[in-house]
């Protein structure tokens, strides 16, 4: 009997696993979160290289003020203005030489200041990458740093004060964990949205794996060869297992090399950028929770697949099954800014969606044991369900062809025998 | 030590109201060939799906080798479905291997046997090759191979000539006699009567569910007399359909068959065809199965309306 579950169990193994597709995910997969992780990173720091700028007064006051204060100007503990003294001349000679530099390649944009700037507060910046958020946030601060300077020098204070006291603040964001703490710098929410698409796509794509290769038993009628040598219960067992220790391969893959990739620190590349932490809580949770969600959508998927003659009837009994599971994801921004909040907590003990609620809990905060104990034990509980009635329209279903079974067809299905 | 290979004692199945078999009895003596001959739906392949255990009877018993049927026992078991089916990426060889180990023969075991089977079967050069790459004729053959790699001391075979051209048939028929001379039993199933009928020692035919008549085939025929006679004539031979004793005329295009009434004496006939025909062969046959059956059945249809 085992032997035989065994049998089956290499064989469906052994089926995804030679596939070039799974060969090609397992490689580039982490390639690509690898990729993923990185090139945000890359982004916001948006290169050392400095903005080459210069400054279109229309005041005829500030342009010294501005000058130091963007020269000044910081993000991340680099300089980021190299600040360009461009053409002299009066106000409108000098703009049609800034925008004639800044189209011919000289300068990469020039900040113009109105004549009633410090009075309205407005300013304006020319440049031909005017997406870089970051550094225009750094311009934007410097310039109002200077305005509102000389606003309240006109008030009758003292610039020196001033400075003192409108110093900005710099928060540091620090994830406090077991192991440590250290600084994080916005990666942990990029990552974390990675970790969970990941998770999502996964138990999606290996549940429906097992769907598919039922409706090909059934298509290519070898199932009824199987059922003479083994038990249907025997046969769904071996495709769960079989399917799911393939994506549990590709799943490994993954994590391991995301570990490697967090040990190893990814210095050479990102210079002084920290990457997101991993802690082994995480790595094992994001194993564990695709595990168990695949187990869950994958038994599912299994029922319908039997009861089904085509990939394409299938899809209307998908719907119902999968929709908790997208409206799910559609928390994910909540559980996000709330992760121990009472809708937080709440999803993620709700069986269909806690794979994914209470895996991005954990990379976000540790919640307390108590409540990933039980959101497990929900989640296996609801999963010997699943099994128990998918098992039973899985053993009528697959020697069933022609007319597809209605719903309540499904459920006499599920009560008889 | 019992000589059925197979025992079924009054099994029914019902699919949602609509009744496949109704208290169906048979017996099936170890090491010979019985065919189990009925018309599309009469309940052939529920019936066979009975012994395997994949589906289960609503009532009755099943006993196979002499033990109730069960998991173990469908072991000994070689099943070749109607609808063949073989997993269409897998490598020849080791879909046959796994074929074998869901039947719980060890794979070294099986990868040992395999050899010769496929040497016999015309299949060794695809050893390696994937199912899909097979013509239908040779996925026939690697289907027969899967049936029989874990060494059954039954097989059951449901239309086993069919999508088979005829040197696959001869091949077949010469593999099949050669696995009962081994002492397996075979059980063919088929609504093409021709087809197994000249391979089985006892037939059992079956029209809704349950069973017309069974017995050796010898038994069967005799039990229907010798009243077929074949004619072969130049001539309108338009009349003999409505001469004395005559039951019916087919019309085979090179022959005519004609059916004469249960005691009806061939002799009158011949006289009659002498003098209007110009005759070229009269033989008095055994009536074939398919007529048996056409005969049994209708005259059952009859009585059951």
């Amino acid at each position: 009997m085992s032997a035989k579950l065994w049998a089956v169990i290499r064989r469906e193994y052994l089926e995804r696993v030679r596939t070039k597709g799974f060969v090609i995910g397992t490689v580039l997969g982490p390639l690509i979160m690898g990729a993923m992780m990185i090139v945000p990173l890359l982004a916001m720091r948006s290169g050392s290289k400095q903005l080459r700028v210069a400054v279109l007064d229309g005041t005829g006051t500030l342009r010294t003020a501005v000058e130091d204060a963007l020269r000044a100007a910081r993000f991340d503990d680099r300089l980021r203005f190299d600040v360009q003294p461009g053409a002299g001349g009066d106000h409108g000679v000098r703009e049609a030489a800034l925008k004639k530099a800044v189209l011919e390649g000289g300068l990469d944009g020039y900040l113009e200041l109105p004549a009633d700037a410090v009075a309205k507060g407005t300013a304006s910046y020319f440049g031909r990458n005017v997406s870089n958020r970051i550094d225009l946030r750094t311009m934007e601060r410097a310039v109002s740093g200077v305005v509102v300077g000389i606003r309240l020098a006109g008030a009758g204070l003292d610039p020196g004060k001033v400075k003192d006291l409108t110093r900005e603040l710099d928060l540091k964001t620090i994830r406090l964990s077991e192991t440590g703490e250290r600084e994080d710098q916005g990666a942990a929410m990029i990552f974390s949205i990675i970790l969970l698409m990941i998770l999502y796509v996964s138990i999606l794509m290996w549940g429906q794996m097992v769907m598919t290769s039922v409706i090909e038993e059934k298509t290519s009628r070898v199932v009824e060869v199987m059922a003479s040598g083994v038990s249907p219960t025997t046969l769904l067992a071996g495709k769960l297992f079989g399917v799911g220790a393939a994506g549990l391969t590709q799943f490994l893959v993954w994590s391991l090399s995301l570990f490697a990739f967090s040990m190893a620190g990814a210095g050479p590349v990102l210079g002084s950028v920290a990457m997101p932490e991993i802690t082994p809580l995480m790595l094992v949770s994001f194993v564990l929770f695709f595990l168990l969600g695949f187990l869950f959508y994958a038994s599912l998927y299994a029922a319908i697949g039997a009861a089904v003659n085509t990939v394409q009837e299938a899809q209307n009994l998908v719907w119902p099954v999968m929709l908790p599971y997208i409206l799910g994801m559609v928390f994910f921004t909540v559980v996000l800014e709330a992760p121990d909040g009472a809708l937080a907590v709440t999803l993620s003990m709700i069986p269909g969606i806690s794979p994914l609620i209470m895996f991005l809990r954990i990379v976000v905060l540790t919640p307390p044991w108590w409540q990933i104990a039980l959101s497990i034990a929900l989640l296996v509980l609801a999963i010997l369900g699943v099994l128990w009635a998918s098992a039973r329209v899985y053993r009528v279903g697959i020697l069933m062809y022609g007319k597809k079974p209605t719903f309540p067809e499904l459920v006499k299905w599920v009560r008889h025998v | 030590m019992n000589d059925n290979a197979i025992v079924l004692k009054g099994i029914r199945k019902a699919f949602a109201g609509h009744v496949a078999v109704a208290d169906l009895s048979l017996e099936v003596p170890r090491n010979s060939v019985f065919g189990l001959l009925g018309p599309n739906g009469a309940g052939k392949t529920t019936t066979l799906r009975m012994v395997l255990d994949i589906l289960g009877p609503d009532a009755g018993t099943i006993e196979i080798l002499g033990k109730p049927a069960d998991h173990a026992a469908r072991d000994r078991i070689g099943y070749m479905p109607e609808e063949r089916g073989l997993y269409p990426r897998m490598v020849l060889e080791e879909q046959l291997v796994f074929m074998a180990a869901i039947k719980g023969v060890p794979r070294k075991e099986a990868q040992r046997r395999l050899g010769p089977w496929l040497e016999r079967l015309g299949l060794a050069d695809w050893r390696k090759r994937k199912t899909n790459e097979l013509s239908k004729g040779m996925q026939q053959k690697a289907q027969f191979v899967a049936t029989v790699l874990h060494e059954p001391d039954v097989l059951i075979m449901d239309e086993p000539m069919t999508g088979l051209d005829p040197v696959g048939m001869d091949v077949m028929r010469e593999v099949m006699l050669d696995l009962r001379r081994k002492g397996a039993t075979l059980v063919l199933s088929s609504h093409q009567m021709e087809a197994v009928e000249k391979l089985c020692d006892r037939v059992a035919l079956i029209n809704r569910g349950e069973k017309v008549l069974d017995g050796s085939v010898a038994e069967v025929k005799a039990r229907h007399g010798k009243n077929t006679v074949v004619l072969a004539y130049d001539g309108d031979g338009a009349f003999l359909g409505s001469l004395p004793g005559v039951a019916k005329v087919t019309d085979f295009g090179q022959y005519v068959e004609v059916r004469l009434r249960e005691g009806t004496d061939p002799q009158p006939l011949l006289r009659e065809a002498v003098e209007r025909l110009r005759l070229r062969r009269f033989e008095i046959v055994e009536p074939s199965l398919h007529d048996i059956f056409v005969e049994t059945v209708t005259g059952h249809g009859k009585e059951a309306a």
